[in-house]
């Protein structure tokens, strides 16, 4: 829509990725990708988990480190037709806030996956979890089992033994 | 405390009654004790966890250089609206690579040029990813723009029906005319887009006597006494010495900067100036920085580091400063701060240049432009530049100045010595609605015109905010900007507005920053009450069905005081000391 450029920015893909909103839509959308993924029957979680960080990373790569060139004509005689979208942002300049959130973001997105595919899904921590709730709604804490027993043990006959007693 | 200053006039009226939540009581006690702050406009006290929700909402710091308010508002992007576009240019993106994806493999007929088949090895002719935007975004809702008007665009017009048989790639014709279609977007601003009347009269007078083409260029043998008429009257008209009319509006700012500045100036240009601001800018070789829209305090940084640091590597002395602002800006319907700039250029002994394309004939109660608006004296005003493209029904533009500037300037300015002059009738018609406005034709046509156009801006924008959109800009601009945010509602707009018998202007991504697309509607003086609550209304209904209301200032009407009423605030120089009015 070239109706009147209304501003002197040479370039606007520099600056979209500053723009209001973008890193929490960045966020969701990378939500979304894992919540999809996790609805596929036949996955199980890890595998959710590395598909999640492959493809997007494999998305991120190709969208701003492969495509060069802006989707639009620029009025600067082509100078950013040999950048991909990276090299755009905020004209070169490094270590801008935008540079420093996609760097980091799919560093957490791999440390989450490394933590989060162990922990949250597997039996000891729900288990661990439930105990805990259970035993502090019912009884009072010095009459439950030992809390050591809890984190020690992982049979789960030994287990509902502490709960009923 | 205050800051120790020196005692020029400026500092003197910020020292005086400002109010006492502006800018002035700033400690400089956070710093080591040795640097005082002499700068003019000062950084506001930043408050810490303060959320602002209006963004660019600068509260007016030296509020006694204002002698009426000067309201202005940008509210800012509903977070969820702005996921949302996000969302919606993702989608689109995508569909677009399927859509290529589809034409590369000929599954889906090609319509944009392409290389023959014995090319097809050559060094690419066409760039197709810089189309990318324009094949799969903008064709399909390119039936928006350039619409064809078959009449004079005056408040109303008859426009050309056109359908598409393969989703606007080609146009044809249906031989019907939509007649009557409300123009909300023409800048016609004083209603002077007309085909009867005196000034329609005097243009064809004109033709008959000196034809319709010059034939020549000013320096040459182009120079007609009409055109000395015409120079001689915009001067009178300004307040200024002398003046020099061009052809084209466009022309006159990217041919004339460079005959201002050259290389080893500075010119300092506001984030949001018009294309032939920043190509006469480019094509000076000065060294341009820009400062943030409407920023005073930007400004004043950009200046103290450029007089301080001087030129890049040599640490000379600047040749000369330009400060390049606009009086009215046609995006964001905003004005420019003129008292504080100029305040600042005095402070600074830098050039202005001020652009009034959109503001000449719209602003002031004598319909002279910023500078008349803010009651402040032509001759600060280095350079006025202005077109008569808006509110004269005309076409082309002015610069007016100082005799010896302009002097200069017919002798080195590319358009008097390259270009056509500009033509008889043009000429013609721009000297008789000028004189209307001015008065001089013994009616009062002018005054009530000037009247009209501030009465329905402000009652425009008065409805459209109660209504619920979100409008940017300043209360008495006539230029509206209304947000609509997703990539969609831009076609569906348009195209709703048509079918409701309305033409209106559209913007989006270029144009505008990626998530601020918007529609923007005009305001005339020709447009009548009716005119404008037919408008309103169907603005509102369509509003409605595409749920655009996104403002959440809804108890915006009450707070307007004493402005509710539809009365012209522009008659009279009112001065109101203006009290404290931090627009939240």
């Amino acid at each position: 829509m070239n109706v009147g450029v209304a501003h002197s920015e040479v370039n606007p893909n520099t600056r979209v990725m500053n723009s209001r909103g973008i890193w929490l839509t960045y966020a969701l959308g990378v939500g979304m990708l894992h919540i999809v993924l996790l609805s596929i029957p036949f996955f199980s979680v890890p595998v959710v988990w590395t598909l999640t960080n492959v493809i997007h990373n494999f998305g991120m790569y190709v969208f701003m480190h492969a495509v060069k060139g802006t989707p639009f004509e620029t009025p600067d005689q082509g100078k950013a037709r040999l950048l991909t979208h990276w090299e755009q942002l905020d004209y070169g300049v490094q270590f801008t806030s935008s540079r420093k959130f996609f760097t980091i973001s799919p560093i957490i997105l791999y440390v989450a996956s490394r933590h989060l595919e162990q922990e949250i899904f597997s039996c000891k921590f729900l288990h661990e979890v439930r105990h805990n709730t259970l035993c502090h709604k019912h009884c009072f804490p010095f009459e439950c089992a030992d809390p050591q027993i809890a984190t020690t043990t992982r049979s789960p006959h030994l287990w509902h033994q502490q709960v009923l007693s | 405390m205050p800051p120790s200053m020196t005692e020029s006039s400026a500092n003197k009226l910020i020292n005086g009654d400002v109010c006492h939540r502006t800018a002035n009581g700033k400690k400089s006690s956070g710093r080591n004790g040795f640097v005082k702050n002499h700068c003019l406009f000062q950084q506001p006290q930043q408050k810490k966890y303060r959320r602002p929700s209006e963004k660019n909402n600068h509260a007016v710091r030296n509020a006694s250089l204002y002698n009426k308010p000067f309201v202005e508002q940008f509210e800012e992007t509903p977070l969820l609206v702005a996921v949302l576009t996000y969302v919606g240019y993702g989608i689109l993106t995508i569909f677009g690579y399927l859509r290529d994806f589809l034409r590369n493999w000929g599954v889906e007929k090609c319509h944009v040029a392409s290389e023959r088949d014995e090319q097809k090895d050559f060094v690419p002719l066409y760039q197709d990813f810089e189309n990318f935007y324009t094949r799969n975004l903008y064709m399909r809702i390119r039936d928006n723009w350039n619409r064809p008007i078959c009449s004079v665009p005056g408040a109303k017009m008859d426009l050309v029906e056109r359908t598409s048989k393969d989703y606007n790639w080609t146009f044809e014709h249906t031989g019907k005319v939509v007649k009557d279609v409300i123009n909300m977007g023409s800048y016609n601003y004083l209603g002077f887009a007309e085909n009867t009347g005196r000034c329609a009269d005097s243009a064809t007078g004109s033709t008959h006597k000196y034809g319709v083409g010059v034939g020549s260029t000013r320096s040459e043998m182009g120079n007609l006494d009409i055109h000395e008429e015409l120079e001689q009257l915009v001067a009178r008209f300004l307040g200024v010495e002398s003046s020099m009319a061009f052809g084209m509006g466009f022309a006159t700012n990217s041919m004339n900067i460079p005959a201002l500045a050259g290389k080893g100036c500075l010119i300092l240009s506001d984030e949001l100036n018009h294309a032939s601001l920043v190509l006469g800018a480019r094509l000076s070789g000065a060294t341009i920085r820009v400062f943030k829209h409407n920023n005073m305090v930007s400004l004043e940084k950009l200046l103290r580091d450029a007089i301080v640091h001087g030129q890049p590597r040599t640490h000379r002395p600047w040749k000369k400063m330009l400060i390049l602002v606009e009086g009215i800006y046609s995006m964001e319907g905003s004005i420019v701060r003129l008292p504080e700039v100029i305040a600042l250029k005095k402070h600074y002994k830098a050039y202005l240049y001020l652009d009034e394309a959109h503001s000449i004939g719209a602003l002031g109660p004598r319909g002279g432009g910023v500078v008349d608006y803010f009651g402040l004296d032509p001759k600060d005003v280095d350079i006025m530049m202005g077109t008569f493209t808006k509110s004269f029904g005309a076409a082309g533009g002015y610069i007016g100045g100082k005799r010896e500037l302009i002097d200069y300037l017919r002798s080195h300015s590319h358009s008097s010595i390259y270009a056509t002059a500009m033509s008889p009738p043009v000429s013609q018609q721009i000297i008789t609605s000028m004189k209307i406005i001015m008065g001089e034709d013994d009616t009062t046509l002018g005054a009530e015109r000037l009247k009209q156009l501030s009465e329905n801006t402000i009652y425009f924008r008065r409805k459209l905010r109660e209504m619920g959109f979100i409008i940017y800009g300043n209360n008495d601009s006539p230029v509206v900007p209304m947000m609509l945010y997703m990539p969609a509602k831009i076609g569906a707009f348009g195209r709703e507005m048509l079918k409701r018998n309305i033409g209106t202007v559209v913007v989006g991504f270029p144009a505008t920053p990626i998530i601020e697309s918007r529609a923007r509607f005009c305001v005339s003086a020709a447009h009548t009450r009716d005119m404008l609550d037919t408008a309103l209304e169907a603005i509102g209904e369509v509003g409605d069905v595409l749920q655009v209301k996104y403002s959440r200032h809804h108890d915006f009407p009450s707070s307007l005081g004493p402005w509710s009423s539809a009365e012209s605030l522009l008659l009279e120089p009112s001065h109101v000391k203006s009290s404290c009015h931090i627009t939240n």
